[in-house]
């Protein structure tokens, strides 16, 4: 910023917009790209001002009415997952960009497909978009590092054909403050913090790394966590340790997970009803590639379970040797009889004895076990499968 | 060598680059400026420098050849299109506060307040030449882009500049665009800056500072004309800080200098541009980047044999690693200056010297031992691999003859080629007996003299103006 000017001139219908599409290292935008391809899918009659915009870091719209003429400039630049977006103008990102060491320009990846920079400043142009308070973009920026990994495989969970999404598993003590849910409806809306953070991510993987929905990626249906999806671990009334712990973090640490989930499955009851629904068509693609898989538990649940002498590990144990397919069954899944060619399974699956049941995945471990939801004797949980390759569970360290 | 590898690919054979990770941003920046975007590019971890070799050996192993396969063998998405506004589109409207937060958000700015670029300046400024607003005055990299007497005015309107200042600006983007300077080069880590100097019946005609504090901003035409340049650099050719200008440091712009014309005439030294090639008393720009330079403060003596070894003195120890474009990097491409005030001008030339003479002077004591000159091109940095003697790299090919006269270690040895490659120029206060010497950046920014085209009308302007 020029000294002497300032950066509060919003009044006047006037908005200083950073432009959160991305920009690759050759300056070109992926929206470049994204033209090409909204065309070809036919879908610039409603993203008819896809592209047009100036190539510029920012943009000055003025007299408009309100933000609903910039929301709707960009829903039609395909900027947007369809909900009205908050203005990024500069006065809101500044106190994102104050929240984290990184410095604004610093590019903390290429984001596949389209190999868009997620600068620190474009990041928090999308985290302002999705409603995300200042507090909430130390977790954001965490979570884009990790969806960068190699591991994570963001080229395949942009293009697939599958409905796989990033779930972010927040485990600390600031979750409470942070509001981020740990509680009743914790997969659910109504708290700031995981929705917006959830949102964000999505949108950074949208206008940054140019998976526009049905131009890009071409899930078949896509899931309801494509909106966005981020939660707590509980942290109280949890019998067992934290996750983070468990991944070597201190329990004063605060850590986010971000695994690869195909879709959430609710299951009513308790192990039992878990493993039925662990050794069925659901888990086809850990099957064929291995793969991380999670069960959230109930705190009530988890409870009951340490009261009968079950640890964590007992509990993966316990759904790893019963949460198997018949071959019975196994020889009639689509994916068996219609894609992967017999020798191309993985080599825990093939070494299974003829006439046993199939494990999901390959060892107790591979399934992870997470506390959340309400406090309440109705127990309810739920089962997160997984698709691709290679096996994603992602826990790092939030650095405040 | 992103430019060897863009030939390559040009002529079909498949290219690998590799890179340091630190440079991977500017690589893809320069790829774009050469046409091909998605030029491939093989990572390596860090910098090469500062790792082992099993350090190095193993990144290589797991990291570098992977994405050598990969380039080679892969196949490249095609080039993308950026669009940019059209020339004389309007691209903003708003207060002078508002341009100017608006074009530096937009990275357009150099931080400092800048005049909005309106329709109105711009077509002042192109009144003061006869060239069409659209005509080529050369391409530059990394950005590949055309320069012409629109995008000219637009920046020099931004520096602060007077319209009749156009034809300067104008000689100033043909001289950047001439492939011996090199422009290319201007995001090089080494950061030099490059240095104008003027020289004609301008400097007095446009109230150019020559006498005291000559390379002090202070003057509207020395300074606006050294912001111009480094305006054009961001918006012309496209070195943008933290991109693709990797100048580790760096340096503010230079203002230019402009020669005490009156003075080299009465000691019949002809102008730097003349000595350069052009007509005597011809306006003409000479640029040429330097990596740094000092005060020589208070050269003492009647004669020039008393005052020109303190000076030939302190351009040698100007020099230090730029000696590889002397011997190593870029044979003779090395051209040291020394600006001289007045007073020692005289003093020297009432000594019987030429301009001439001074060079072959400096030519002869400028001068540093042998194993310095190996250390600082060698041991010390590297730029040579292989520590090779001055006489080994003579008879590579990679030296002047002279740096081998004898196999002394501690032989002294000129810091240039050729006598001729030092310039000179005659400037600042006229009665201080105090000179500079600039360290070259050599064929990263070599010499290149460019004259100035005024307007057939130039003369009627003036009056109107």
């Amino acid at each position: 910023m020029a000294p002497g000017c300032s950066r509060i001139q919003m009044s006047g219908g006037t908005y200083w917009l950073l432009t959160p599409s991305g920009q690759r290292a050759d300056g070109g935008y992926v929206d470049d790209t994204l033209v090409s391809r909204a065309d070809e899918r036919g879908l610039l009659g409603r993203l008819h001002r896809a592209g047009k915009f100036p190539r510029q870091r920012v943009e000055v719209v003025r007299n408009v009415a309100d933000e609903q003429t910039i929301n709707e400039t960009y829903y039609r630049r395909g900027w947007t997952d369809g909900l009205p977006v908050v203005a990024p103008t500069l006065e809101r990102i500044e106190p994102l960009l104050q929240t984290v060491r990184a410095g604004r320009a610093e590019v903390l990846a290429e984001l596949d497909p389209l190999r868009g920079q997620a600068s620190v400043e474009k990041v928090a142009a999308n985290a302002v978009m999705a409603g995300c308070e200042p507090e909430h973009f130390p977790v954001l920026l965490n979570a884009v590092r990790a969806i960068a990994a190699p591991e994570f495989n963001l080229r395949g969970v942009q293009t697939t054909d599958e409905n796989v999404t990033p779930v972010l598993i927040y485990s600390g003590p600031n979750a409470a403050a942070l509001e981020i849910n740990d509680s009743f409806g914790a997969l659910g809306p109504g708290w700031r913090g995981g929705a917006a953070i959830g949102r964000a991510l999505r949108l950074v993987m949208q206008n940054i790394g140019g998976g526009w929905p049905a131009a890009v990626s071409l899930a078949g249906l896509a899931q309801p966590a494509r909106i966005g999806l981020c939660f707590a671990e509980r942290e109280d009334g949890n019998p067992w340790n934290a996750l983070r712990v468990d991944e070597g973090f201190a329990p004063d640490d605060d850590t986010l997970t971000v695994m690869r989930a195909e879709t959430v499955i609710n299951v009513t009851g308790g192990l039992t009803e878990l493993a039925s629904v662990i050794g069925s068509s659901a888990s086809a693609f850990s099957m064929a590639y291995g793969g991380e898989v999670a069960v959230v538990l109930s705190p009530y649940t988890a409870r009951q379970l340490d009261a009968r002498g079950f640890s964590k590990a007992d509990v993966q144990r316990w759904l790893h040797a019963h949460g198997r397919m018949p071959q019975a069954v196994f020889e009639e899944q689509w994916l068996k009889r219609e894609i992967v060619a017999a020798g191309r399974w993985p080599d825990w699956l093939t070494a299974v004895p003829t006439g046993s049941p199939l494990p999901v995945v390959e060892r107790p471990e591979n399934i992870r076990v997470i506390v959340s939801g309400g406090d309440l004797p109705i127990a309810q949980q739920a089962y997160l499968p997984t698709w691709g390759f290679p096996p994603c569970w992602l826990t790092r360290r939030i650095e405040f | 060598m992103l430019r060897v590898s863009a030939v390559a690919e040009q002529a079909g054979i498949p290219s690998a680059s590799l890179v340091c990770e630190g440079f991977i941003g500017q690589a893809s920046t320069t790829a774009a400026g050469l046409g091909l975007p998605n030029l491939p590019l093989a990572r390596l971890a860090g910098h090469v420098d500062t790792q082992s070799m099993d350090a190095l050996t193993e990144d290589v192993r797991t990291q570098t050849v992977a994405d050598v396969i990969e380039n080679l063998l892969g196949e490249q998405s095609v080039a993308a299109v950026t669009n940019e506004p059209s020339p004389g589109d309007v691209v903003f409207n708003g207060s002078f506060e508002e341009v100017n937060r608006f074009f530096y958000e937009n990275g357009w700015s150099d931080g400092l307040p800048l005049i909005p670029p309106t329709r109105e300046r711009i077509d002042r400024f192109l009144q003061f030449t006869d060239s069409a607003p659209d005509a080529d005055l050369g391409t530059v990299l990394p950005d590949n882009r055309r320069l012409t007497p629109m995008v000219v005015a637009a920046n020099g309107v931004m520096a602060g500049c007077r319209p009749e200042y156009m034809p300067i600006l104008e000689a100033l983007a043909r001289a950047m665009a001439n492939p011996d300077y090199g422009v290319e080069h201007s995001g090089n880590t080494p950061g030099a800056e490059t240095l104008i100097t003027l020289n004609g019946p301008l400097i007095r005609e446009l109230e150019f500072n020559f006498e005291q504090g000559a390379l002090r901003d202070g003057f509207q035409a020395n300074t606006t004309v050294g912001r111009f340049w480094r305006l054009l650099l961001l918006n012309g050719a496209g070195f943008r800080l933290h991109h693709n200008d990797k100048g580790t440091y760096g340096n503010t712009f230079r203002v230019v200098l402009a020669e005490n014309e009156a003075v080299l005439d009465e000691i019949g030294w002809p102008a730097l541009a003349t000595d350069r090639g052009a007509a005597r008393g011809q306006n003409a720009v000479t640029i040429a980047r330097f990596t740094g330079g000092d005060v020589l403060a208070s050269a003492y003596g009647t004669t020039a044999e008393e005052i020109l070894p303190y000076l030939a003195d302190g351009l040698a120890k100007q020099h230090g690693w730029e000696l590889v474009f002397t011997a190593g990097l870029a044979v003779g491409t090395l051209c040291p200056m020394l600006i001289l005030s007045p007073v020692l001008a005289r003093t020297i030339a009432r000594s019987g010297y030429s301009r001439d003479d001074v060079k072959q002077y400096l030519y002869q004591h400028a001068r540093v031992p042998a194993n310095a000159f190996e250390r600082y091109i060698g041991e010390w940095t590297n730029l040579v691999p292989g520590r090779r003697t001055l006489n080994e790299l003579v008879a590579e090919g990679r030296g002047p003859a002279v740096l081998a006269e004898s196999d002394a270690p501690d032989r002294l040895v000129p810091i240039v080629a050729r006598p001729e490659d030092f310039m000179l120029a005659v400037s600042g206060d006229p009665l201080r007996t105090n000179a500079y010497v600039f360290a070259h950046n050599g064929m990263l920014g070599y010499p290149v003299t460019q004259t100035i085209a005024l307007p057939d009308n130039w003369a009627s302007l003036r009056r109107s103006g």
